[in-house]
């Protein structure tokens, strides 16, 4: 076996070892190189920013603790930028196993920026059914969360003053890792109920979501770790993304290497088969 | 015994999948009651379908246990595990938290589920890179653009990247905003064309294998 | 009423026709205060500067103030602000009620100093009991109707008219059949003109037919898909090879000889998406060649409903293939809902039962790549047919064949080639050729319209716009 083939057939454990490596050394020694804020990151900051004061903003917060080192990023710095507008944020999820992180997580960032729970936010918490929700959602708030997570009765509460179904929000945006998301959130909710709707995804799901984005369908896209990053260099507080970027650079580069590494033993294997078939 | 088996699920499938498929022509709010009422259904009836597979669960397990078969050990976990948690859940009330102190459901919850779910998704990057390593090969022309325009992607979609190639940020963005978005388009109409045909096939009952097969 | 200076009284009594004649007097590409001002200019210039006759100079002064006198005339008249005109209030058609629309004409005087006001309030016992109050304001230059995504056969009014939806929700209460008053006000600082109050009350509808163009073309793709399926029972269809399935007799037939089973996963979603019920069809076919190879059959599931499902397929596919006696309840089985829990569950069944062909059918997340990956480490054949487009770069990466998109539906009828399947591919096809001629007719005709500033286009694209 030659040396090239050998490579090739490398034990991929030492693959991992590289990209594990790749991974914690950058988080142990920060680089912080510059980056650049893309349109669609701009998207749906531009359109919290431009929101008025106590208008109502829902983020559907549809990801289990599996994302959570991609969306909880976007999570905080979408909240932290809602709070700071003084929006009345409406929180929930269409992901059971995610109910616990998002409540942790609203319930964080409100204590953080000093707001009050039923007055200047709320999280609604899990309702059975995916997709139906947001139907349901769209028919009427109350019926589909009579109660928020902490249990207390939705109707009356000052946050949601005015608000009977998804027709009142000004804005929503959910950030999701897969289905019930933010292609549920266009068909089931904006199409039907009339609201504008922004997205954040990770980034494997990201290319998927563009063609949404291009035509309109959704106003802004947050994809992956870099574009929490985005946000949060955005609204000036540098946090957990800002610090995972170097690490992803690496990683990036890891894999390039690797595939132009793989490609090299690969061309030099072909080239000794054909000599070897030329001299026999 | 055929009418129920047969012709009953046929004509429940015609009637509602006409009934459903006129609703969207319908702005009328009782339209939107009745889809409000059937989406309640099916949560009733997928609340339903879960005892049928915890039962499953329980059954396939059982027999591993009862019959040694290997890695029967990881079977016992599976039912301690789950009793467990069911237990605690109740203990309780199936809140993670209860005025900002953790519960026992919600220790379970923070570490055991979420570590445990964050390591199964982060394996997703070591394997991205042996897969890459493994079959990403310029093998053919077509390969070779495809591998061309990946390493812009990853060079553009990190700092790194920019910092190394300034246009690199620019040529991701137009190979995802044009290239991947245009394509996918093409691969969405005909992805929509196949689910309008499957399901006009299903609700006029061309289409009935999914009832187990069989053509009467 | 609000008061307004007596110049403005003055220039109100011109005719209208008057205005339009000056206006098409001036310079097409010169606004026409600029241009009048500085003609002004130029006159008063040479009356000054040139050393003539007193009576000359006094003609010129005298013109000079005919002029100007003219130019300030006109420049008030367009000043003016005028009450919104031709405003019509009615229910919002093919809606689900709760919801006002008003029209109302463009004015000259659409400006970024002018704005419009809408003012609503319930009719009580007579039209000036209800108090009306402002519900919106926006600038004279937007609100328009060629704005709407409606398509011509439901606009009401002209596309250069202002059109303002009023709607429940957001701050205002609007309920069917309460009759309720709308007036529009122009208004330019603290000068406001209101148009007159309108009664209208809104009604839920029908039927929407803004969406008659989508009914009209499901329906021709269900007749062409009908048509096609009669045809291929008069005469045989070719399709063409799809390698991945011409793969599947070979994976079955591997696992056969090695001794191992097979393993067929039919996605994330449950049995109401179409690729779910895709998977469910072809693990008949998939399970019927098993029976008859005697081959074990593993299917886990993520969803109760699609396992009960595909229990009832399976035990169909064995009795067709005259092996009821091999098949096993447990062959289809249920591990958990939860992505990843189910990810290391068929992971670890592929790891310890070294499974010799792998089946990805349906729709995939993230969890793609970790059951593909883990599958090509134990050497099995591995072949996918997914409509996750995001997913698809992953299962091409890792396994041996792949189908992709629409093949997936495909696939059903391929192993079959049972004349009612052959007869869809040929409908979905013909479907995709009259999109195709709609998207490269469409282009053309978009392009000319842009060329020509010609609005008839519009007419024949609008029939593809996507209208709710």
């Amino acid at each position: 076996m030659s040396f090239a083939e050998r490579m090739l057939k490398i034990d991929r454990r030492i693959i991992f070892v590289v990209i594990g490596l790749c991974t914690l050394l950058p988080l142990l020694y920060p680089v912080g190189l510059p980056i650049k804020i893309s349109s669609e990151v701009r998207g749906v900051y531009d359109y919290i920013e431009q929101m008025p004061e106590r208008s109502v903003f829902l983020l559907s917060i549809d990801f289990d603790p599996a994302s959570k080192p991609e969306l909880y990023p976007q999570a905080v710095a979408i909240l932290r930028h809602a709070f700071r507008k003084n929006l009345r944020v409406v929180t929930m999820t269409l992901w059971v196993s995610g109910t616990g992180m998002a409540d942790q997580l609203v319930t964080q960032v409100a204590q953080e920026m000093g707001k009050e729970r039923g007055k200047d936010y709320t999280f609604l918490g899990w309702s059975p059914g995916g997709t139906a929700v947001i139907i349901n959602l769209g028919q009427d708030l109350y019926n589909t969360f009579p109660s928020d997570y902490a249990g207390k009765t939705t109707k009356g509460q000052p946050v949601l003053d005015g608000v009977q179904s998804l027709r009142d929000v000004s804005y929503a945006v959910s950030l999701a890792a897969g289905n019930p998301g933010v292609e549920a959130w266009y068909v089931f909710g904006k199409d039907k109920y009339k609201f504008e709707l922004g997205g954040g995804c990770t980034g494997v799901i990201a290319p998927g979501l563009y063609p949404l984005l291009r035509s309109g369908q959704i106003n802004g896209l947050i994809g992956g770790l870099r574009g929490a990053a985005e946000y949060e260099i955005l609204i000036g507080q540098k946090g957990r993304a800002v610090a995972g970027m170097d690490a992803q650079s690496a990683t990036h580069l890891a894999i390039i290497v690797l595939v132009a590494l793989c490609n090299i033993f690969y061309f030099s294997m072909r080239r000794q088969a054909r000599r070897q078939g030329e001299r026999s | 015994m055929i009418f129920l088996r047969r012709q009953l699920p046929l004509l429940i499938t015609m009637i509602t999948g006409l009934v459903f498929a006129g609703q969207y022509y319908v702005p009328h709010p009782a339209s939107e009651q009745v889809l409000t009422s059937a989406t309640k259904w099916m949560q009733i009836i997928g609340g339903f379908a879960l005892v049928l597979g915890v039962t499953s669960l329980f059954h396939v397990h059982a027999a591993k246990i009862r019959r040694k078969e290997a890695g029967w050990g990881y079977s016992v976990v599976l039912y301690a595990g789950m009793l467990g948690t069911i237990a605690v859940g109740f203990w309780a009330n199936g809140k993670e938290s209860v005025e900002g102190v953790s519960t026992a459901f919600g220790w379970v919850y923070n570490f055991m589920m979420v570590p445990l779910q964050g390591t199964m998704f982060a394996i997703l990057a070591f394997f991205i890179a042996s897969a890459a390593y493994r079959s990403f090969r310029a093998r053919s022309r077509e390969a070779a653009v495809l591998l061309i325009a990946a390493v812009i992607v990853m060079m553009g979609r990190v700092p790194l990247g920019e910092y190394l190639i300034p246009m690199s940020g620019d040529l991701s963005q137009w190979i995802l905003n044009v290239l991947n978005a245009s394509v996918r388009r093409a691969i969405l109409i005909g992805v929509s064309l196949g689910t309008v045909a499957l399901s006009l096939k299903i609700i006029f009952g061309v289409e009935r294998s999914y009832l187990g097969g069989g053509k009467e | 009423m609000l008061k307004k200076p007596p110049s403005v009284f003055l220039a109100s009594f011109r005719s209208s026709t008057y205005r339009a004649y000056w206006r098409q007097s001036t310079h097409p590409l010169a606004s026409d205060r600029s241009e009048r001002f500085e003609r002004s200019s130029v006159c008063t210039s040479l009356a000054l500067h040139s050393l003539r006759p007193c009576r000359r100079i006094f003609l010129n002064f005298l013109l000079l103030i005919v002029v100007y006198g003219v130019s300030s005339t006109i420049v008030l008249a367009e000043d003016q602000l005028a009450q919104p005109a031709q405003v019509q209030v009615f229910d919002t058609p093919n809606d689900g009620g709760k919801s006002l629309t008003v029209v109302w004409a463009a004015g000259s005087q659409d400006r970024e100093d002018v704005r419009y006001e809408i003012w609503f309030g319930e009719v009580g016992d007579s039209i000036e009991a209800g108090p009306l109050k402002v519900i919106a304001e926006f600038p004279s230059a937007s609100h328009y109707v060629r704005e709407s995504k409606h398509g011509w056969w439901t606009r009401v009014g002209a596309l250069t008219d202002h059109r303002f939806i009023v709607r429940d929700g957001k701050g205002i209460e609007l309920k069917d059949g309460v009759r309720y008053q709308v007036a529009v006000a122009s208004v330019r600082g603290t000068e406001r003109l209101m148009g007159p109050k309108i009664i209208a009350t809104p009604q839920p509808n029908w039927f929407n037919w803004n969406a008659v163009n989508n009914l009209v073309l499901a329906v021709l793709f269900g007749g062409l898909v009908f048509y096609s399926i009669s045809q291929a029972k008069k005469k045989e269809i070719f399709l063409r090879r799809i390698p991945g399935l011409d793969a599947v007799d070979e994976a079955i037939g591997r696992a056969t000889e090695l001794g191992k089973p097979i393993l067929y996963l039919t996605g994330a979603h449950d049995m109401s998406d179409p690729s779910t019920i895709a998977a469910a069809v072809i693990l008949g076919r998939v399970a019927k060649r098993t029976a008859s190879y005697e081959t074990e059959l593993m299917v886990p599931h993520r969803d109760p409903i699609t396992m009960a499902v595909c229990q009832e397929i399976t035990k169909q596919a064995y009795l067709e293939a005259g092996k009821p006696d091999l098949f096993k309840e447990d062959s289809n089985f249920f591990i958990t809902s939860d992505q990843f829990s189910y990810t290391a569950a068929v992971d670890g069944i592929m790891l310890r039962k070294k499974p010799a062909a792998n089946f990805f059918m349906g729709a995939y997340f993230a969890e793609s790549l970790l059951l593909t990956e883990t599958g090509a480490s134990t050497g099995a054949i591995q072949i996918a047919g997914t409509d996750s487009d995001h997913q698809l770069p992953f299962f091409v990466t890792t396994c041996d064949y792949t189908l992709i998109g629409e093949e997936l539906y495909a696939a059903s009828a391929y192993l079959s080639r049972e004349p009612v399947q052959m007869g869809t591919l040929r409908g979905q096809d013909l479907g995709k050729a009259v999109l195709l001629t709609a998207i490269g007719v469409g282009t053309v005709l978009a392009t000319i319209g842009g060329i020509f500033h010609a609005e008839w286009p519009q007419l024949l694209l609008e029939l593809f716009k996507d209208v709710k």
